[in-house]
């Protein structure tokens, strides 16, 4: 007997159906891991099953007898729980009264928080979900925040667990870690909807794989009926190519020379502590990093968004050391900054502003400070079929389209810009398996047209696939060089975390340039 | 000169002047917790005040007078509660637009009721509460006088107000509706997924703030002064705000911040008396509570959180 079973759902939102009689089993016990690209209608079908959105046709199952789900309050009475991407946790408040929040054990309205404290430790010792009851949950990393999403799951009485998209925000390490939860809880007798676009996951930890595509199951299958291959062919339609092709490259120009850069990170701290190297046209570099070892900083101060403390910048010969945004831009420098949301779009903007943001000063879009609007939009609509933007038109707002959309738009302005150099921080953060190629295409693009790539990434695969150099760096300092072929995961994975040391004759090096500096 | 400066009536004074603050501030504190902005306690305040002295002076009872002000209070803040949580105005403009609205109205009633501006005739008043004989001379004496001035002297609202500060305390912090309160003005959306009414929570917290805001201006007319004059809240509402930010979004937080300036307030009346003995212009001593006010909201005092959620209004999806 299913636990829960989806008849036929459809949901139609002004303009879209979301999903298209949409059907689906899930027995005890299982994992069912549902994957689609970005906008497949994966998460409206939940939100749908958790009763954050009325359906508009067919029939919710929950042990064989049909139910309706009006609110979340219903679904959680059924047994359905669901850990949304963005967590539904009251960040000032401790692990217990989010755990208990709605559902606390007391008299009188009054909350009793020994038996509540109990209780928490009772569901955290038995699905083994170790976490501190009285933290406050602005004080937990992301993924222990994650943990207190699914406790609450539980506590509510969980049978059935949705899981959206969860390990958007966890680093490779916690990814393990909740995996392993998931294991368990199948253990215990759960049932589990995994909603993810990430195929090496799907392979790893589903019994079964459902497909989804614009809004309708394209099929299923099983981890070991399957390969990466044959699953991304299914998620977008097509045959994907994953890994990438390309010719050997060769240095026209020197576009970029970084000389001795020192930059200071917000707490005043040298977070980039003289670093030297050279990027030409036509190739593409790659800096390799755990996050957090300067790379963001780096970044900054090239694009102008940082002042750098020591050291210079040239760009094609023009000193733009201490250039800002704007005189950088000018001068020729593009940027996929890696926060969209916060760097790249404005959120409240329509596409055709937002797709030239930048260059909104300069001809032909304004002159002498008066804006032309019918050279933004056809500008706007020209990028929009270039790019391949999935949008009805210019007018929407950037805030309503998919993240996958929302990346082509800052891409499509910062390499439409024609740049000497492109700058693009972890590109395709987020991205489904058909966004990712898109833009890895447009960045091999800009490499055969003879322009100069830095790329900034933390998936080693993009940095092996696309880089020509990879330049690793650890505590703001670059350790080791490697040209393409040479390297591989887990010779980059070493150096990245300090394995080779922080280069001792590197460093000595460096402290003489210093001494030099100063007699100078 | 310093001795006649700090004596038992100045702290007592402290205490008094603070009350009316420290009332609006738990009202705000509750409200702003529930992530609606109530800048209209000044208007809910001065509405109280006025309805408190009609009933007063209608009645002869100053109890049903303090009824009357909470229950204006509610009414107003009622309004916003519309406004804000069902219409999704700006909260901002919603309170603004409730202080000019409680302005006009008062002033207007108060020439159709009385037939003339500025004050009406004095009203019967709320006594102290206690009635305690003074002790003469020795050590002994000296202290009885002071715990009797600054404690055993005041009229109920005042150590109404402690308690209420006290009660409101201990009910965010240990009671369903203090943790959906506290969760409501963070993240709305988490409360309303585990099945709590987040329009419900906000709206009975604005009403509370009213009732609070009115029996600080039943406080101001029927214990502090004994009749209405226009406009006669004269910024506290906004003093109170401040000291609902000072004392961090917590009740017992905000009544020790208005005493703060409570005693602002009084050291300032106090001084004028010595006017001619100290060479600082009296315009100087007024502006304390106020230059306070800046101080404190410019967060020269360390920085406060405010709610995350705070003057967003929800939105099912």
């Amino acid at each position: 007997m299913p636990v829960l079973e989806l008849r036929e759902i459809t949901k139609v939102f002004p303009g879209v159906v979301a999903n298209d009689r949409v059907s689906l089993v899930l027995e005890r016990g299982e994992i069912v891991a549902l994957l689609g690209e970005n906008g497949a209608g994966k998460s409206t079908l939940m939100n749908v099953v958790y009763g954050l959105l009325s359906s508009d046709g067919g029939q919710v199952l929950v042990d064989d007898k049909p139910v309706k789900i009006k609110s979340p309050r219903q679904a959680i009475d059924l047994g359905i729980g669901m850990v949304h991407q963005h967590f539904m946790l009251v960040e000032p408040l401790t692990v217990t009264e989010n755990i208990v929040l709605g559902r606390e054990p007391g008299r009188f309205g009054v909350i009793d928080f020994t038996t509540a404290h109990k209780k928490v430790q009772e569901i955290a010792t038995r699905y083994g979900l170790k976490v501190d009851p009285d933290a406050r949950i602005m004080d937990l990393s992301v993924g222990m925040q994650q943990r207190v999403e699914i406790l609450k799951a539980l506590y509510q009485g969980a049978r059935v667990l949705i899981l959206d998209e969860p390990t958007a925000v966890l680093t490779p390490q916690e990814a393990k870690e909740l995996f392993s939860v998931v294991r368990s809880l199948v253990d215990e007798g759960l049932s589990v909807v995994f909603i993810t676009h990430k195929l090496e996951e799907v392979m790893s930890v589903s019994d079964r794989i459902i497909v989804m595509r614009d809004g309708r199951v394209v099929g299923e299958t099983k981890p070991s009926e399957t390969d990466d291959v044959g699953l991304a062919r299914m998620m977008v339609g097509r045959d994907v190519v994953l890994s990438v092709e390309k010719g050997p490259s060769e240095c026209a120009a020197e576009v970029l020379e970084v000389t001795d850069l020192h930059v200071k990170d917000d707490r005043g701290l040298e977070a980039v502590r003289g670093v030297s190297f050279t990027v030409c046209g036509g190739e593409i570099v790659a800096l390799a990093g755990v996050s957090g070892n300067g790379q963001s900083e780096l970044i900054e101060a090239i694009v102008g968004l940082r002042r750098p403390v020591g050291g210079r910048l040239m760009l094609k010969g023009v000193d733009i050391t201490h250039a800002s945004a704007r005189v950088s831009i000018e001068a020729g420098v593009s940027h996929i900054p890696e926060d969209r949301h916060r760097r790249g779009l404005v959120l409240e903007f329509d596409l055709a502003e937002n797709l030239i943001l930048g260059d909104h000063r300069m001809p032909p879009y304004a002159t002498r400070g008066i804006m032309h609007p019918s050279a933004v939009t056809a500008t706007a609509e020209k990028r929009i079929a270039d790019y391949d933007i999935r949008t009805p038109s210019w007018h929407v707002l950037a805030s309503n389209l998919s993240g996958g959309n929302q990346q082509k738009v800052v891409v499509a302005r910062e390499i439409g810009r024609n740049p000497e150099l492109l700058v693009a921080a972890q590109p395709t953060r987020g991205l489904d398996v058909g966004a990712i190629e898109f833009v890895h295409r447009q960045i091999l693009k800009e490499r055969e047209s003879g322009k100069a790539v830095l790329l900034v990434s933390l998936e080693l695969e993009e940095v092996l696939s696309l880089a020509d150099r990879i330049l690793v760096i650890y505590e703001g300092r670059i350790v080791r060089e490697f040209t393409a072929g040479e390297a591989d995961e887990e010779t980059l994975g070493y150096f990245m975390t300090g394995g080779g040391g922080t280069k001792l004759e590197d460093e000595g090096r460096t402290e003489h340039a210093e001494m030099a500096e100063g007699d100078a | 000169m310093l001795g006649s400066i700090i004596t038992p009536d100045l702290f007592a004074a402290a205490l008094r002047m603070a009350t009316p603050l420290a009332l609006a501030a738990i009202g705000g504190t509750i409200c702003e917790r529930s992530g609606v902005v109530n800048i209209a306690l000044e208007g809910i305040m001065l509405t109280g005040a006025f309805f408190g002295t009609v009933v007063a002076l209608a009645t002869g009872n100053p109890w049903l007078g303090v009824i009357a002000a909470m229950v204006s209070g509610v009414i107003v803040s009622a309004i916003h509660a519309f406004a804000s949580i069902n219409l999704r105005a700006d909260q901002v403009v919603s309170g603004t637009a409730i202080n000019i609205l409680a302005l006009g109205v008062t002033g207007f009633m108060m020439e159709r009721l009385y037939g003339h501006p500025g004050t009406t005739d004095p009203s019967a008043m709320l006594r102290p509460v206690f009635k305690f004989a003074m002790a003469d001379g020795g050590f002994l004496g000296t202290i009885w006088n002071w715990i009797n001035g600054i404690f055993l002297s005041h009229t109920p609202i005042v150590y109404m107000a402690i308690i209420i500060a006290i009660v409101a305390q201990w009910a965010m912090y240990k009671t369903r509706w203090g943790l959906h309160l506290r969760a409501l003005g963070e993240h709305p959306r988490a409360v309303d997924t585990v099945g709590v009414n987040v329009f419900r929570g906000r709206w009975v917290a604005v009403l509370i703030s009213g009732a609070l805001a009115g029996l600080a201006g039943a406080n101001l007319t029927l214990e502090q002064v004994g009749s209405f004059t226009e406009n006669m809240t004269n910024g506290r509402g906004f003093i109170a705000l401040a000291a609902n930010i000072f004392g961090r979004w917590t009740p017992v937080g905000s009544y020790l911040a208005s005493l703060l300036f409570g005693f602002a307030d009084a050291l300032q009346i106090k001084l004028q008396i010595f006017r001619g003995q100290i060479d600082i212009p009296p315009q100087f001593f007024l502006m304390l509570p106020y230059v306070l006010t800046v101080v404190v909201l410019a967060g020269v005092v360390g920085r406060a959180v405010a709610p995350a959620a705070i003057g967003k209004p929800y939105e099912k999806e």
